[in-house]
C-alpha cells in the first residue's frame, strides 16, 4: 500500500515537472475539436526523432509570439508509454518546453492516423493546424520553422 | 411477389456485377526491380539468387531507431517461418550514415552478429533501393510477389500493430499478407500506417 502510494506520487511529480499528460486519441481530439475560434498547431513528435527535436524551439518561439492571439501550440508525443520517463521527460526538461504535451497512448497508428489526415504515412515530424470555427484544416508532413509557421495562420 | 423480388434482385445483381466490371481497379499495383546490395557477410545479395522464391518480405530497418530496435526477434521468427516455403525475409538499411554513425556498415555487421539475424541485412549506401520502394521510415515492411517475372508490391506498411508489446499484437499485418498470398488471395489489408524514424534522403 505504502509502496504503491510512493510510486504514484513519483509519477505525479514527473508529470507536473514536464507538463505531460497521457491520453488516448479520443481524449486528444476533444482538445482541439471544440468550436472556439482558436487555431491549434498540433505538432506530432517523438524524443527519438532528430528532425522533430530540431524544430521544437521554433514552435516554442512561435507560441510565445502568438501568446496574445487565439493561437495555441500543442505537442503530441509518439514516444512509447512504457519508456517515456527515460526518453521523453529528460528531453522536455532539457528544451524547457512550456506548451502542453500529450503522450499518445495508442499502440496501432491505423486506428487513429486517418482521423488526422488520410495521406499521412506515419513519418514524423508532422503538424496539423486547425480552427474549427473558421473550418480551417491544414496538414504538413514536413519540418517547419518559425517563419513558415506564421504563414499557415488562417 | 416472391418471383418479382427474385427477378429484381437477380436483375440488380447482374447490374452491380456488370457495373463493377467497368470500374477501374482501386490501385495500380506497383512493381519493383531487383537490386544487388552488400550483406553483412561481405557478399552481394539480389532477388534472382533465390530461384524458388514466390515472394519476399523486404523490411527497411536500421541500427539507431528505437522503433526498429523492437523488432529483430520478430524478424527472425518471420524468416524462420516463411523462408523455407519460398518467402524469405531481407532487411535493408538505407539510413543516411553521415547523420547516423551507428548505421555504418561496420556497425551493421556487429548488429547482425549480436542479434543473430537469420536473414540478410543489406547496406543500401546510395539509398537507391529505398527510393525505388518509396520507403520513408524504419521499420517499413513490404511484401513483394513474383508475377509474370515481375516483383509486384502486395503489402506495404507496419510489421504488426504493436511495436512496444509483442504479446499484445492482434494484427500481424505482414504475416497476414504472406498467408493470403500463399493461399492465392490478395491481402485484405494491403497498406497500413506505421510510426518510425524517417529515412533522411541525402540531396
Amino acid at each position: 500500500m505504502f509502496f504503491s502510494a510512493a510510486i504514484f506520487s513519483c509519477a505525479d511529480i514527473a508529470h507536473a515537472q514536464s507538463n505531460i499528460e497521457i491520453v488516448d486519441f479520443n481524449k486528444l481530439q476533444q482538445v482541439f475539436l471544440n468550436k472556439s475560434d482558436t487555431t491549434y498547431y498540433i505538432n506530432f513528435f517523438a524524443s527519438w526523432c532528430a528532425p522533430c527535436i530540431k524544430e521544437l524551439p521554433d514552435f516554442e518561439l512561435f507560441a510565445k509570439e502568438q501568446s496574445n492571439q487565439k493561437v495555441k501550440v500543442i505537442y503530441v508525443s509518439l514516444d512509447m508509454v512504457n519508456t517515456y520517463q527515460q526518453s521523453l521527460v529528460p528531453l522536455v526538461n532539457n528544451l524547457k518546453l512550456t506548451q502542453k504535451i500529450y503522450l499518445l497512448n495508442e499502440s496501432d497508428p491505423n486506428n487513429w492516423m486517418n482521423k488526422i489526415n488520410k495521406e499521412w504515412s506515419g513519418a514524423i515530424p508532422a503538424t496539423l493546424i486547425v480552427n474549427q470555427q473558421k473550418k480551417y484544416n491544414k496538414f504538413i508532413s514536413n519540418s517547419l520553422s518559425n517563419s513558415t509557421l506564421k504563414k499557415y495562420l488562417p | 411477389m416472391k418471383l418479382f423480388l427474385g427477378i429484381t434482385s437477380l436483375f440488380s445483381f447482374l447490374l452491380i456485377t456488370s457495373f463493377t466490371n467497368f470500374l477501374p481497379k482501386k490501385t495500380v499495383e506497383k512493381t519493383v526491380n531487383d537490386f544487388s546490395l552488400k550483406n553483412t557477410d561481405g557478399k552481394f545479395v539480389s532477388l534472382k539468387e533465390y530461384p524458388n522464391a514466390k515472394g519476399f518480405m523486404i523490411v527497411f530497418t536500421c541500427n539507431h531507431c528505437p522503433f526498429a530496435k523492437l523488432y529483430p526477434e520478430r524478424l527472425n521468427a518471420l524468416n524462420e517461418k516463411y523462408a523455407a516455403i519460398g518467402v524469405a525475409l531481407i532487411a535493408i538499411s538505407s539510413t543516411d550514415t553521415i547523420q547516423y554513425e551507428t548505421d555504418s556498415y561496420l556497425n551493421m555487421v556487429e548488429k547482425a552478429q549480436n542479434e543473430k539475424f537469420n536473414f540478410p541485412y543489406l547496406y543500401d549506401g546510395s539509398q537507391k533501393v529505398a527510393k525505388q520502394f518509396k520507403a520513408d521510415k524504419t521499420p517499413h515492411a513490404y511484401l513483394i510477389w513474383k508475377e509474370n517475372n515481375k516483383w509486384v508490391v502486395k503489402y506495404n506498411g507496419a510489421i504488426d500493430d504493436n511495436g512496444a508489446e509483442p504479446d499484445k499484437v492482434q494484427n500481424p499485418y505482414l504475416s497476414l499478407a504472406v498467408e493470403a498470398q500463399l493461399k492465392g488471395n490478395s491481402p485484405q489489408i494491403a497498406e497500413t500506417k506505421s510510426i518510425g524514424c524517417q529515412i533522411h534522403f541525402r540531396k
